[in-house]
């Protein structure tokens, strides 16, 4: 313990065992002070993301202050337990990129990506090259979400006007979950049902794009947290085909509507509020503002 | 887009390997049912197993026709 300055009650260094023993703080003046006491805590990181970091050997200081910030965001807005898969895409390569930042085991039921296919890895995510590239997530809508409450995104560092499915899936049965953009008619057509919907007009194919279905009757696509398609389109079933990224796995038996859009950034989880999908973009806007690839 | 034509022994040869970590081969059919297998699964080629891909000729990718979502 240090001690110092006019009284030693109030000029007190303690160094403890955890986060919340590591406290300096200042005096009288702390008590009129509009800051409040002052605290170090030290080094301190979200465990998901240690064990995140261990799995990859990612040791870089701006990805690992981005993954901290983005975890620990996620989990202030709430939002952390919605998810079942969180792709970050740091680190470069396949072997960074496929692991879950939300459950980093080594494994097809913690929904670590296997990589098919051409795809070019960087420091600025992850590229298929639209022919034959796509990743598997071993996740079943229909095993691992929720009737009416689901989510996929992605963030794509890629405008064009292909008819791409950057992430999704369609069963034999036409129940389907994908995000598509930017057609001939330059419209979003994603799906999160087993109904036909119209989509609206879609500037880009740049950046945050959301799919989402929070009840029966409430469907949105945002991107960058505005919606390009919203409809009361309901449905009754969750695909039972697993979910692709890079491209959309049909009938669990081929790939199709490859895309070659880069993606820095991919979830899939339970529905999210508009508060929610608002704070994610946020969120991860801000990730990859701090990894200077953000779109 | 660009791509090498495989035989049906060469396809059955890379389907469940790995052309670099964590990275799986993936032949599809072209416009015309030959199987081919894209130029980035060569150029990132890491497994010594499939050094004979470097000496395919490269083509450009005919696609089979896309359906349309609906």
């Amino acid at each position: 313990m240090a001690v110092w300055g006019l009284g030693v009650i109030n000029n007190v260094i303690n160094w403890g065992r955890g986060a919340f023993n590591n406290l300096i703080s200042w005096g009288i003046v702390q008590k009129t002070s509009p800051a409040g006491d002052t605290e170090i805590y030290g080094l301190r990181q979200d465990t998901d993301v240690t064990a995140f970091l261990n799995v990859t050997g990612i040791t870089d200081a701006t990805i690992t202050s981005a993954l901290d910030t983005l975890a620990t965001d996620l989990k202030g807005y709430g939002i952390w337990d919605k998810m079942k898969a969180i792709y970050p895409f740091v680190g470069g390569t396949a072997t960074t990129h496929k692991f879950n930042l939300k459950d980093s085991r080594d494994s097809d039921a913690a929904f670590r990506l296997a990589f098919n296919g051409g795809w070019t890895h960087s420091s600025n995510g992850a590229l298929p090259n639209g022919t034959n590239g796509y990743a598997d997530t071993f996740l079943t809508p229909s095993t691992s979400l929720s009737l009416n409450s689901t989510h996929i995104s992605v963030y794509s560092r890629t405008n064009n006007a292909r008819t791409n499915v950057d992430i999704g899936c369609e069963d034999a049965f036409g129940y389907r979950l994908y995000t598509l953009y930017n057609t001939s008619g330059n419209q979003d057509l994603s799906r999160n049902n087993n109904l036909n919907g119209s989509g609206l007009t879609t500037p880009s194919s740049l950046g945050f794009i959301l799919n989402n279905r929070t009840t029966s009757n409430n469907m949105k696509v945002t991107l960058n947290n505005s919606i390009v398609t919203a409809n009361s389109n309901a449905t009754n079933q969750l695909s039972n085909a697993k979910i692709y990224i890079g491209a959309r796995n049909t009938f669990n038996t081929n790939a199709d509507f490859y895309s070659n859009r880069q993606l820095a950034f991919s979830t899939i989880g339970n529905g999210l509020t508009d508060t929610e999908a608002s704070n994610l973009y946020l969120a991860v806007q801000a990730f990859q503002t701090t990894l200077n690839r953000q779109v | 887009m660009n791509i090498a034509y495989l035989t049906i022994e060469q396809k059955d040869q890379l389907v469940g390997q790995q052309y670099a970590n964590d990275s799986y081969f993936n032949p599809i059919l072209d416009a015309n049912d030959k199987w081919v297998i894209s130029e980035e699964e060569i150029n990132f080629l890491a497994n010594h197993d499939f050094l004979w891909l470097n000496d395919l000729p490269i083509s450009v990718y005919n696609p089979k026709p896309q359906t349309q979502i609906i």
